[in-house]
């Protein structure tokens, strides 16, 4: 009786939470699955060894990359009052790249060796830096997350100077925002070289792919901090934001989208007149192979052409639907140019059989273990998003204001009563 | 210190530690020393029938999965009636790009010029799988425990298996010749010092020896003969030479 009563109540906040919880326990099953019998439940083989997992990594980094653009803006460019907005994408990106570590680690042959690369370096290797990288902008993120977490109720009430050591981290953000930018920089340009010095596939064989993935990490991070950041005000009240903040830097992200547009037309149509064998080869997959659909609906036309019309065309961007299309059409569209790229240069073998090589073509298609444990990771990120909102007020544009003049004011005050006394 | 001074600072820090790494770097060893052995492997196709022995002979020594190929054996054309084919161990590249890619330096160089794995380092990234233009590189999707279907008909295990989880491939088996030097053996010439797959082959496909040695029967063979080595475009320096098999040298 009492559990009907229970269920008829149910609020749509609570069934999001457990759906997610739903989510993220398959996920779980699915990553002991993993850890419990080893890679062999997964699709991938010696010629395809990395799948769904590595464009998970891949995209959820991409997608973060928000924080260390919108926090650069703010504390290096001065442009303080997107403050607000950068404090969601801070939050987003912690998230993210935890997220980027739980599925390297489901990735990873050994996941009991995953600190060695901090051990053991080897300097000449770009995912070595990735690694380090990824590391140490994660413990970037938590402390650039500390004044967020500090807005938790529950500790603020518990441990008040806690909260408010931790509030006081903030003052440092200027400084945390050099070291994420140097970091960022470095990671989310070396993600993309990671394939670009592979001279074994001379499709990803450029230097093109590191520019590509920054500019496109830029945009789709930012992108992503304002779709959170308007989703949230329209689901609960508990969102507040300055819409004119999110406009502006919706109108940036059009321009991105140019940039980004610019340099993938330049790459594409120089790899058209290498005739090298297995480059062209893979510009075929995407142009007209396999991979045709997701390269030019959901890469270009939906996931750069279209936002970027949207977004530059003043009517378009100041309706919130159409702007909210278009910036989750920009995630999307970096999530597909990751999955392509890393698949794209492992379908193509060449041969090193004397003479000119051949080139053969492989499969991959995520195994279920893949795809819940891959699911279970997403549904990871967007339950904490979701608590984030509630609990941390992260997408509240107006606590912000509170939150950095609420310590300042009171160190002023004893000093100010100092100086009439 | 003020956020111009703090920007200052962290930028001249930064440009001091990059040329420190530029500076460590060009000291570094360089991969191919001139001094000391280089073994190489020469590979004569026109003798080269195909059988297969060396496969088997290298699983039973390296106590290999029967799912894995540290040296497959492929179809190369024809010339004339004759089937040519081409023996593939790991190429030892004196540039090896899984050696660069390797993010935890767990593939590295011996002086000797072998591409080595430590397996207890290896985190099974599989960038190496993904960076060797050879395919030379197998990961052991799962756990070898069942007794080794090639032991003792094709010889006794020399090395510890690897786990699961972790990359593997040919060493050129480092253990005989290390084993065979200390006893004051010569790999190529002994056969308990020289590569199983070298000593199994039945038709003498396959020669050892040390570059550096003019007299070796390897180097005398490159004098003699033309070579060529796989994907040599590439720049990665296989140590691995081929003979080709031609209309008038081809064995029936």
């Amino acid at each position: 009786m009492k559990i009907r009563l229970k269920l008829s109540t149910l609020s749509p906040w609570l069934a999001w939470l457990i759906g997610l919880g739903v989510v993220v326990a398959a996920g779980v099953g699915a990553g002991l699955i993993v850890f419990w019998k080893g890679l062999s439940v997964t699709n991938l083989t010696d010629l395809i060894p990395w799948g769904l997992w590595i464009t998970i990594d891949l995209s959820s980094i991409a997608v973060s990359a928000g924080a260390f653009s919108l926090c650069a803006a703010v504390y290096l460019l001065g442009l303080k009052r997107y403050q607000p907005v950068a404090r969601t994408a801070t939050f987003i990106g912690l998230i993210g790249y935890s997220m980027a570590l739980l599925t390297l680690i489901l990735d990873i042959g050994r996941p009991d060796r995953f600190w060695h690369a901090i051990v053991y370096w080897n300097k000449h290797s770009l995912l070595w830096e990735v690694t380090m990288c990824i590391t140490l902008y994660l413990a970037v993120l938590a402390l650039e997350s500390m004044p967020i977490f500090a807005q938790f109720k529950w500790l603020k009430m518990r441990w008040p100077k806690l909260a408010g050591k931790m509030s006081h981290v903030h003052h440092y953000a200027p400084y945390l925002a050099v070291v994420g930018l140097g970091l960022s920089m470095l990671h989310q340009s070396s993600l993309g070289a990671v394939y670009g010095v592979l001279k074994a596939r001379p499709f990803w064989y450029r230097p093109d792919i590191s520019v590509l993935f920054i500019i496109s990490a830029v945009a789709g991070g930012m992108s992503l901090t304002i779709f959170a950041s308007m989703l949230s005000v329209r689901l609960t009240r508990r969102a507040s934001v300055d819409d004119n903040l999110l406009d502006r830097v919706a109108y940036f992200i059009g321009w991105t989208l140019v940039l980004y547009l610019y340099f993938r037309f330049w790459d594409a149509l120089s790899m058209t007149y290498t005739y090298q064998p297995g480059r062209t080869e893979g510009l075929h997959l995407l142009t007209s192979g396999p991979l045709s659909f997701n390269f030019w609906v959901g890469e270009i036309l939906l996931g750069i052409v279209a936002p970027m019309v949207l977004l530059l065309y003043r009517p378009t961007r100041t309706s919130q639907l159409w702007r909210m299309i278009a910036l989750i059409l920009v995630v999307g569209g970096v999530v597909a140019y990751r999955w392509d790229t890393n698949i794209s240069g492992l379908m193509i073998v060449l041969s090193y059989l004397p003479g000119e090589p051949i080139v053969e073509y492989t499969h991959y298609f995520p195994s279920l273990i893949e795809v819940l444990s891959g699911a279970g990771v997403v549904a990871y990120g967007l339950l904490v998003f979701s608590l984030g909102v509630r609990y941390l007020k992260v997408a509240n544009h107006q606590t912000v204001e509170e939150a950095e003049h609420a310590p300042e004011k009171l160190l002023a005050e004893p000093a100010a009563a100092e100086r009439t006394a | 210190m003020n956020r111009r001074d703090f920007l200052k600072i962290t930028a001249v820090g930064v440009t001091a530690l990059a040329g420190a790494q530029v500076i460590r770097r060009a000291e570094a060893s360089e991969p191919t020393p001139s001094g000391g052995r280089q073994w190489a492997m020469v590979i004569d196709q026109s003798m080269c029938n195909g059988c297969g022995y060396c496969v088997m002979a290298c699983r039973a020594h390296n106590d290999i999965s029967p799912e894995i190929t540290w040296n497959p054996i492929l179809e190369a054309g024809q010339v004339g009636d004759k089937r040519i084919y081409l023996p593939r161990p790991c190429m030892q590249c004196s540039q090896a790009p899984c050696v660069d890619v390797c993010p935890v330096q767990a593939t590295y160089y011996r002086p000797d010029g072998i591409v080595m794995v430590n397996y207890d380092r290896c985190i099974g990234c599989r960038y190496c799988e993904v960076a060797c233009p050879y395919g030379a590189r197998a990961f052991n999707w799962k756990a070898f425990t069942d007794p080794n279907p090639v032991v003792p008909e094709w010889g006794q295990p020399e090395v510890a298996r690897r786990p699961r989880g972790v990359v593997e491939k040919c060493a050129f088996c480092y253990q005989r010749i290390d084993r065979g030097l200390a006893l004051g053996m010569t790999p190529g010439v002994d056969p308990e010092a020289t590569p199983a797959c070298v000593v199994v082959c039945p038709v003498g496909a396959r020669f050892f020896g040390d570059l550096n040695d003019p007299g070796s029967n390897v180097s005398k063979l490159l004098k003699a003969r033309t070579s060529y080595r796989l994907r040599a475009d590439m720049g990665t320096g296989p140590r691995v030479y081929y003979l080709s098999a031609t209309e008038e040298n081809a064995q029936p």
